[in-house]
């Protein structure tokens, strides 16, 4: 088995006779970063990649929910209102994976929007944002909204 | 009372507190009149004992200033001493308790040093105490340990026999959360087996073996028996590996499978307890309460029944990621596809209740009465925004892993 860094050991006792607490390592220094075209033709997919990065001195752990890692991809309009939710309706494995990320390693996760809303319909030409969101056992993290223009 | 650490020692009592329930200071008591505020604060006992010759112990006595004195005729040094904390708690000083005591502070306290410092030693001491409020040392003692020792070693050291009090007690307990290692094994805490980390459902036996189940998607592969090592709580940890993975029927396709999909009726395994891993058959770990959010174990539930539940029941889980989650049936017999895999688990049952990820494999459970439970099935799923989960029924997990032994 590996070894996991972010676990600190301290012996007690409990309920019951042993105990070890285990403290595991949390991100304090990553960035994620949602990637796309500025603009796009209506009708035309969008690929759409979600980036994440140590940007620390140490090794990370990353607390992942899925055996494949499970992300989220949030299309709203400029009114806010979320038109397309990649994990909407979706009844997902409730497992940890713990992702290890070196020094300066970036993973990435792919996908593809078809400019269609959760419910199967086209979307209009006009301003949208895009919203990356990975759970965690704890805090989901999320990328900052980033815009993008459907032409006509 | 019982917050000794050195010799001087202040009463710490929760009626004196606020935010310290058990301070401790090396000032003196000031002699001078005080602002009620600081009046109210603990004296320092043993400055009381250097200025009260007689001096056994102060304590309340249901609101009452109350201390013990070997000697009545101290009553005046005693009221000096004490006026300005019996006046800063509402009393006059001539309202001071005075009962006889046989000790004298001073014989205590170096009682107290003596026994400590010896009585860890021997086993099964849970705590050694200058009980201000019986003018004894009391040692307290694990229950089912001896107590003869004890009365030994005060012997040997020359305490009195009458100076000290033994009394039965349990383990003074550190909080644990689901995600420590916790022995013996029950179910809601954590299991690490690769690079994953799940719940475990329940201890169970089965044709004689000494068993956990959890989800089959919490197995280095989900159907099918590779033999999967489990830990609690992390592999890290020294004595953690508890069993490994004995059952995990293989997903089949065709008959009431969806087409070019692979199913099964439960998301469920059995692991292999390991020699000597102590578990509890029918043990759930238990936290302060449901949807707190709170992942400190407080207790345990006890199974004694398995059942099944319908829509409208209200049903609980506990798990090393969101702990006891409680909430209702919204749907039952649901064919229930997988995101990102083939896989649809056929007849599943929804809750509307807090989920998240690691609590794959998580007991489910209805509340019968006390701490006893029925025993419901096995958490595996649930939606993006953690506020529905999914399980398998338990007559399904037997149906595929066969009958088992669960309380």
């Amino acid at each position: 088995m590996r070894s996991w860094g972010g676990a600190a050991l301290c012996s007690a006792a409990l309920l019951v006779p042993r105990i070890m607490t285990a403290a595991p390592q949390r991100p304090d220094s990553i960035t994620f970063t949602v990637v796309a075209p500025q603009s796009v033709r209506r009708g035309k997919a969008v690929p759409i990649t979600l980036r994440l990065t140590n940007t620390s001195a140490g090794t990370l752990n990353l607390y992942l929910t899925g055996r494949t890692i499970t992300f989220d991809i949030i299309v709203t309009r400029a009114d806010g209102e979320v038109v397309w939710r990649r994990l909407e309706h979706v009844t997902g494995q409730q497992i940890v994976q713990v992702k290890t990320l070196t020094p300066g390693e970036t993973f990435e996760l792919k996908d593809v929007w078809h400019q269609r809303t959760t419910a199967g319909a086209r979307v209009s030409a006009g301003d949208y944002t895009l919203t990356g969101v990975i759970p965690t056992d704890r805090e989901a993290l999320r990328t900052v909204p980033l815009p993008l223009r459907i032409k006509p | 009372m019982s917050c000794h650490s050195i010799a001087v020692r202040l009463l710490c009592g929760a009626a004196f507190v606020a935010a310290s329930a058990c301070s401790e200071s090396t000032s003196p008591t000031s002699r001078q009149p005080v602002a009620v505020l600081q009046a109210a604060q603990a004296p320092d006992l043993s400055t009381l004992a250097r200025d009260v010759p007689g001096f056994g112990g102060l304590f309340l006595d249901h609101g009452v200033p109350t201390v013990y004195l070997t000697d009545p005729l101290q009553r005046g040094p005693l009221e000096h001493a004490l006026g300005a904390f019996a006046r800063g708690r509402g009393f006059a000083p001539s309202q001071i308790q005075v009962l006889a005591g046989r000790y004298a502070y001073g014989d205590l306290d170096r009682w107290f040093q003596k026994v400590s410092k010896e009585a860890f030693a021997q086993g099964g001491i849970v705590f050694v105490d200058l009980d201000e409020a019986a003018n004894r040392v009391l040692v307290g003692v694990e229950r089912g340990a001896s107590h003869a020792n004890v009365r030994s070693l005060a012997a040997r050291l020359g305490v009195p026999a009458e100076a000290i009090v033994t009394r039965d007690v349990d383990p003074i307990q550190y909080a644990a959360t689901l995600q420590d290692q916790v022995r013996p094994v029950v179910a809601g805490l954590q299991i690490h087996f690769g690079n994953f980390l799940c719940s475990i459902g329940f201890n169970a036996v089965s044709g004689g073996q000494n068993s956990f189940v959890t989800a089959s998607h919490c197995t280095n592969r989900q159907g099918g028996v590779e033999g999967t090592l489990y830990y609690q709580s992390l592999s890290s940890q020294p004595n953690s590996f508890i069993g490994t993975e004995v059952a995990d029927p293989v997903y089949f396709r065709g008959g009431v499978c969806p087409k070019h999909r692979v199913c099964r009726y439960s998301d469920s395994a059995r692991a292999a307890y390991a020699a000597g891993v102590p578990f509890t058959l029918g043990g759930i770990a238990q936290t302060s309460g449901p949807n707190d959010g709170s992942l400190d174990i407080t207790g345990s539930f006890a199974v004694t029944s398995e059942g099944t539940a319908v829509v409208g029941d209200v049903v609980n889980k506990v798990g090393r990621t969101t702990g006891w989650t409680q909430g209702t049936v919204t749907n039952t017999c649901v064919n229930t596809g997988v995101s990102g895999t083939k896989i649809v688990q056929l007849c599943q049952t929804f809750v509307s209740a807090g989920v998240g990820a690691g609590d794959s494999g998580s007991d489910i459970f209805g509340l019968t009465g006390g701490s006893s439970v029925q025993l419901l099935g096995i958490l595996w799923g649930g939606n993006s925004g953690g506020t529905q989960f999914v399980y398998s029924p338990i007559n399904q997990v037997e149906q595929e892993l066969g009958p088992l032994t669960t309380f």
